[in-house]
Order: C-alpha cells, then sequence, then structure tokens
C-alpha cells in the first residue's frame, strides 16, 4: 500500500479544516454560554471542591445513598445555593462551591454530617484555591505553551531551515487547537472542565507530536541530499511511506499505554489521558498528512521544488552504498 | 550489571511518594505587603518561613515542610493530615499581640463602646447560623467600626509579642479557657510599669491581637507600688480549649512580620491516596503489557530484544527516582508510564530502519549496524523537542505540574540510554549465535525473490 499524501491533500485538509472548524464552533457556543471558550476547573478560576465519603464501616451510617436534594438543601441554608453537587458511587459527594474559609467549610461540613452521616475523614479531597492564585496558574500554563512553542521553532530551524519550522509549528498548533476544540465540545456536552493537567497535557502534545513530524522531515532531508534532482513532491511521498510505519507504530505504543491510564488510572487522570490520546493521534495525522504536504505546496510555490544540485557532495557519497 | 543494582535500589530506597498518593494537605501561602512593608524582600520572606516553621511544630504534624516559592509564597506539606482547617486558622492570623494603656478621661465612653462590640458579635453568632450573608457583611463592617473606636482610646506602650518567652493554653472556669504568658526579662519589666500606671485609676489595661481588643482587664489598687511583677499574666477573652491553644501555639511561633493568606489547599485523604497508587500500578503494568505483547507480535526478535530492554529501562528509571528522592505525585507517575511508550519509539525507529536496509538487499549485520547510525539523527531531534517541552514545563509550572515534567524528562533521557546501549548490545550478542541469524526473524515477509544469502557473507 502506497499513500498519495501529495494527490490527496485537498481532502486531508478538508478533513482537518473539519474537525477544527466544529472545535471553534463548540468554543463560541462555550463562550456564550460560560463565558469561557472551555469549562474551566477552579484551578484557573478559584474555588472550592469538596470530595466526601460516607464511612461506611460505622453501623447504619450507609442505609441509603447520598438524597442531592438533601445536600442542597443543606448548602442552601448555607447560602451556597448555586453551588454544584455530584453524587459518586451512591456513598460519595462532591460539592464544588465558591472559594471557602476553613470556618464556612468546617460548618458546612458539620452540617452535612448532621443531615447525611459521618464522612471518612481519609477518604476526603479538599481542593480549595483563591482567585489570585488561579489567575497565576492560567498564566504560568500559558507562558510555558508559548515557550516550547518558541524553543521548538528555535531548535528545528537550527537543526533543518526555517521553512521546515514554520510548518511543523503550523502542524503543531493544528494538533492543539484539534484537542481545545474537543475539550470545548465535551465540556459542553459531558461538562467536562479543564484544569492545570490538560495544560500539561497540551504541552506534552507539543514536545511529543513534534516527533513525527521531525522523523518525515529528517527523511525529507536525508533523500533530498541523496537525490537533489528529484521533485519535492516525489520525495515527500516517499519519505510519508517510509516512515509510515515507523509514524504509526510508535503513536500506537504510547496510545497503548494512554489507554491504560484513561481506564485503570482513576478520575483524577482520566481527562489527562483523553487529551493525550485525541492530541497524539492528531499528531500523527498532522506529520503525515498536513506539514508534510505544506511544505511540499510552499517548496513548490516558491520555486524550490528541485532542490539546488550544489548539495555537499561528500554527503551523497557516504551514503551512496546501495 | 546496572539492572541488579537498579533491583538492589529499589529494594532498598522505599519511592518518596506526595502528598496526593500518601495522603496530606499541601498549603500555598500568599505573604502579603503591608504599608510599612511595601516589598517581601528574601529576608522578609525567610523571617516569615521561620513564623510559619515555628507555629507548624506548634501544631505537632510530623514531618511538616514549609518551602518558599516564587517571591511571595510558602509552601506547606502537612502528610497525614486530612482537614488542614487548624493549620489555616494558625498560619492566617499574623498574631501581633499588642499591650496597650487606656487614655484618661475615656472611662465611660471604653464601657459604651465595648457594649455595641459585644452586641454585634452576639449578632455575628446568630447570623452565622441563619447563613444571610449580606447581613453577614453589614454586620462584619460594624465589628470592625466598633474595634477601630476601641483602639482609639488606648495608646500604645512598646510592649509587645515578641518579649514572650512561653505560652500555654489553661482552663479558666468552667469551659472558658485562658492563656498564660511569660515575659521575658525586658517584657517582665515593662508589663510591671503599664500595670503600676493603670493600677487604682479605673483606666484599663487592653490587650490587643492584630489591632482587636481581646480583654481590657483593670488592675487592682493595691499593686499601685510596684505594678504586677513577676512577669506572667493571663489572657481571658471568651477562648475555649480550641481557640486558646491555637493562640498559645501563635504566640508561642511568633508574630508574622507581614500578613498571610492562604491562598491554596490541596488535601487528599489516605485512603484515596492508597486507592491512587493501586490504580496507576494496575495502569502501568497494563500499559508496560500492552507494549511488550506489540514490539515481540510485530517485531519478532528484535521486538524481544526491545522488550528486555524495555524492561530495563523501566527498573532503572524507577532507580534514579528512588536515587535522586524525586517524590513521585499521581501526574509524576503518569508521566512515567507515559514515558514507557514512548521509551519504544528510539528502538521502532531503529528497527523500521534495519528492516529497510534488509529489504534494500543488505546483509543482517551490516543492516543492524545501519539501523543504529541512521535512525540516530531521529533518535535525537524528537528527544530534544520533548525535552524542550518538558523544560518549560519544569520552569514555569507548580507543584503537579513540575513532578510530571520531572519524571518525563528522566524518562526520555534514560529511554535514549538505553535504547542506544541495552538494545544494540544485545542485538548484536544475539546476532553472534548463529542459529539466531535468520533474516525472517527480523523482517517478516522479507521478499524471498531476492537472492541475497545474509548469513553467507559475514
Amino acid at each position: 500500500m502506497k499513500l498519495r499524501v501529495i494527490q490527496q491533500r485537498s481532502l486531508w485538509w478538508a478533513i482537518s479544516l473539519a474537525i477544527i472548524v466544529s472545535g471553534i464552533i463548540g468554543m463560541l457556543i462555550s463562550l456564550q454560554q460560560l463565558g469561557t471558550p472551555l469549562r474551566p476547573s477552579l484551578d484557573f478560576v478559584g474555588g472550592t471542591r469538596l470530595q466526601l465519603e460516607l464511612d461506611c464501616s460505622q453501623a447504619d451510617n450507609c442505609d441509603e445513598p447520598i438524597d442531592a436534594a438533601e445536600v442542597r438543601e443543606v448548602l442552601s441554608e448555607q447560602g451556597l445555593g448555586n453551588s454544584s453537587i455530584q453524587i459518586i458511587e451512591q456513598y460519595g459527594l462532591s460539592i464544588r462551591t465558591s472559594n471557602l474559609e476553613p470556618d464556612q467549610r468546617a460548618e458546612l461540613r458539620s452540617a452535612l454530617e448532621a443531615q447525611i452521616g459521618k464522612f471518612d475523614p481519609q477518604a476526603t479531597q479538599i481542593d480549595s484555591v483563591g482567585p489570585t492564585i488561579g489567575r497565576q496558574l492560567f498564566r504560568s500554563g500559558l507562558l510555558s505553551l508559548l515557550l516550547s512553542f518558541v524553543g521548538i521553532t528555535v531548535y528545528l530551524t537550527v537543526r533543518f531551515q526555517l521553512d521546515y519550522a514554520i510548518f511543523a509549528i503550523v502542524a503543531l498548533f493544528h494538533d492543539v487547537l484539534i484537542t481545545v476544540g474537543i475539550f470545548a465540545i465535551l465540556g459542553l456536552t459531558l461538562g467536562v472542565e479543564v484544569d492545570s493537567l490538560f495544560i500539561v497535557a497540551l504541552l506534552t502534545i507539543v514536545g511529543f507530536s513534534v516527533n513525527d513530524t521531525v522523523v518525515i522531515y529528517d527523511r525529507i532531508r536525508e533523500t533530498i541530499q541523496l537525490n537533489p534532482h528529484r521533485h519535492i513532491n516525489d520525495i515527500v511521498d516517499d519519505a510519508v511511506n517510509q516512515t509510515l510505519t515507523r509514524s504509526i507504530n510508535t503513536t500506537l505504543t504510547v496510545l497503548l499505554t494512554l489507554f491504560a491510564i484513561f481506564l485503570f488510572g482513576g478520575e483524577t487522570l482520566k481527562y489527562f489521558a483523553l487529551a493525550l490520546i485525541i492530541g497524539f493521534t492528531m499528531g500523527a495525522y498532522s506529520s503525515i498528512f498536513i506539514a508534510s504536504t505544506l511544505l511540499a505546496l510552499w517548496r513548490e510555490r516558491s520555486g524550490q521544488a528541485i532542490s539546488a544540485p550544489a548539495m555537499e557532495p561528500a554527503d551523497a557519497a557516504s551514503a551512496d552504498e546501495v | 550489571m546496572l539492572t541488579i543494582a537498579a533491583i538492589g535500589i529499589i529494594t532498598q530506597i522505599p519511592a518518596r511518594l506526595g502528598l496526593d498518593l500518601q495522603g496530606g494537605s499541601q498549603l500555598t501561602l500568599q505573604v502579603k505587603t503591608t504599608e510599612a512593608v511595601p516589598e517581601i524582600t528574601p529576608q522578609k520572606l525567610e523571617s516569615v518561613q521561620q513564623v510559619v516553621e515555628n507555629r507548624i511544630n506548634g501544631l505537632g504534624v510530623s514531618e511538616a515542610v514549609v518551602q518558599t516559592a516564587g517571591q511571595d509564597q510558602l509552601l506547606v506539606q502537612l502528610p497525614g493530615v486530612s482537614d488542614p482547617e487548624e493549620a489555616e486558622r494558625v498560619l492566617g492570623g499574623t498574631a501581633q499581640l499588642d499591650f496597650r494603656q487606656q487614655r484618661s478621661g475615656t472611662e465611660a465612653q471604653l464601657t459604651a463602646e465595648y457594649r455595641v462590640l459585644q452586641e454585634a458579635l452576639a449578632e455575628r453568632e446568630a447570623l452565622q447560623t441563619s447563613g444571610d450573608t449580606a447581613k453577614l457583611r453589614e454586620n462584619q463592617a460594624a465589628i470592625e467600626r466598633s474595634q477601630q473606636a476601641i483602639a482609639a482610646l488606648f495608646d500604645k506602650t512598646g510592649l509587645t509579642g515578641d518579649k514572650l518567652r512561653d505560652a500555654q493554653a489553661q482552663p479558666f472556669s468552667g469551659s472558658a479557657w485562658q492563656v498564660i504568658i511569660v515575659f521575658d526579662s525586658e517584657g517582665a519589666e515593662q508589663f510591671a510599669e503599664l500595670t503600676k500606671n493603670v493600677a487604682g485609676t479605673g483606666r484599663a489595661l487592653g490587650i490587643f491581637l492584630d489591632n482587636e481588643l481581646l480583654s481590657a482587664p483593670l488592675v487592682d489598687a493595691k499593686d499601685a507600688a510596684t505594678g504586677i511583677t513577676g512577669g506572667r499574666a493571663s489572657i481571658t477573652g471568651g477562648f475555649d480549649t480550641q481557640s486558646a491553644s491555637e493562640l498559645a501555639v501563635q504566640l508561642q511561633g511568633g508574630a508574622l512580620p507581614v500578613p498571610v493568606e492562604v491562598v491554596e489547599n490541596r488535601t487528599v485523604g489516605a485512603t484515596l491516596g492508597r486507592d491512587s497508587i493501586e490504580r496507576s500500578i494496575y495502569a502501568g503494568l497494563a500499559g508496560l503489557a500492552l507494549v511488550l505483547i506489540f514490539m515481540a507480535v510485530y517485531y519478532r526478535l528484535p521486538g524481544i530484544i526491545a522488550d528486555i530492554a524495555l524492561v530495563i529501562y523501566a527498573l532503572l528509571t524507577f532507580a534514579i527516582f528512588n536515587l535522586l528522592g524525586v517524590t513521585l505525585t499521581l501526574p509524576g507517575i503518569a508521566g512515567f508510564i507515559l514515558s514507557i511508550g514512548m521509551a519504544v519509539d528510539a528502538n521502532v525507529l531503529i528497527f523500521e530502519r534495519t528492516r529497510e536496509e534488509l529489504r534494500a538487499g543488505k546483509t543482517l549485520y551490516r543492516s543492524v549496524e545501519a539501523g543504529f547510525y541512521r535512525a540516530f539523527s531521529s533518535i535525537l531531534d524528537s528527544n530534544v523537542t520533548s525535552l524542550i517541552a518538558c523544560a518549560a514545563l519544569f520552569w514555569l509550572g507548580a507543584g503537579l505540574v513540575k513532578g510530571f515534567a520531572l519524571t518525563l524528562a528522566l524518562g526520555v533521557g534514560v529511554s535514549m540510554f538505553t535504547a542506544l546501549t541495552c538494545s544494540r548490545t544485545l542485538l548484536l550478542v544475539a546476532l553472534s549465535f548463529p542459529s539466531l541469524r535468520k533474516p525472517h526473524f527480523y523482517c517478516p515477509n522479507l521478499s524471498t525473490s531476492r537472492k541475497t544469502q545474509p548469513e553467507a557473507t559475514t
């Protein structure tokens, strides 16, 4: 099987464009409904989340599952009526409120215990983030994302050429944009929130996805040096096909571990793994179909379709052992 | 050799678990500037850290860690604490204890203002159970106004909480508690002087905590000659057991030079932490198993060799974590599991290249060599880009994020090493056995139409 990436490039671009556009629509709808393009967790906007679990080792404590209406009532009494409540596996409870002082938190907890039953202190989780630190987390997250983009551009410019680097970055933007877009849609439909781990996921996607692009570029460069007189389209087609199994296999092995985390890793890591799964899949896709075809198009349009014949002959000679 | 050493290290040095895995509480304290202290200098931050450490020790939390974070933040880690409420309260207040002297001619005013304050405080009690936030805010403003009015009736004397030698909570009467304080020698003198001045005059001695009046005792006329000597005093003021011991801890630890605020609280119960560990072990093993199977099935003999290298990689990396004392957090473990999937990347690159060379008709040995040689630049490039992203994360990220960046970066580094050394050595060893020197072990479907006989040419 041989992929004709160059011939079918309008098809690949259309697929990407369709996903990106639907993601952007998702972000716009979300912007209108929530005021932000993605549903932010308390990491970024501040607030308190209390996760409690009834202590079922005590007699008569877990007679009946927690009733959300009862919890809502207690919250309203405390003046926290607009908090969100989630029942976890019948006896667990997750409440997200505005940022609570320790005293308010203690009061809420004892009020809940009076109404519902004794909670197990060892199974409690508290996340409380002030609004200023939320902004700080968000800022540093964005900054590190930007920084890694710059770092990768500089590195690729040094190792390859500027046009390679630019299209690698375009492919990265593509991966990140699609991941963000899909999470905007997930936020609207399933209420999935993005937290600081999501930014970590984006950064990891940036670091990993560029790998596939680099490997293909590496092959393109090698072929250009060996055959400076071939047309760029042929070279790109060949390079993509020669590295195709490798691109698919390395992405596959990583996806295997990610699916393991997604399935067994627990609640905290679930959406982190999902973001990586989406990003890495898109990373492989964009390397094969987007970065390479864009490079070919650019070289063709800018009159560099056939590389200058004056390539260093030493390189050609050393590799000439077939 | 390294593998044995790695296993030794893993069994000997236990892994350091983050609070999200062992259970515990992590608080971020924001150090705030005031008019008097417009800038948080490193010295200032250090003195705040000292006070915070003292107070944490006073709470009796074992193995607590206080670190500075950035220019104006402190990170407090309290292992095993499942509700840090007490710690949050004790760390929150500046605990500036101040003994003041009432101005003459304000006796009637003080009585009136004091009554207003008591009423407002009683009202707050009632409002807190009703949960009417608007009224509570109004009440809070009233209390503050009243506190300010009272503070205006007193003069500072210079006798403050830094002249204390000790502070202890003790039962007072009924369920009420008091805090017994012991002054140092200078403080004792000042206290005697102060009590002498107000004794028998009807004017009160004001004990203020953070500019709020705690109590305003009168001093008996019999002390008018010498004042209260001996340097001991008690503070009463509506304390219960808890609030009295909290104040004692604060006073012992010293006053904070600037106010701090708990801006972040991440607490995980021990049971939840254990669940997370269990789940990550399952996820890690499942991920590893899937990758091992995939490699062996797809790449045959080299795949099995890569598998051995991968297991060595996993052991080695884990040993390095323990050796360097890397604190494992949940995202950190995720980074490690992820790096298992990435670690085979180098091997895949090499084996694909080897296959290509084989298909091009080269001998087996030369194909393997060329595979390693030619794949190197791709391996280097792809790992460097991963490391760039890790560096950005590590440099700018906060606690949890840092753990992930560190484990992933270490994993990437070690994986390059194992791919280039372990896999290579093992593969060359395998090639030395004639029975393993069959090209179809390395590349299935190698076209039989080729006439090359790799074995014959070595």
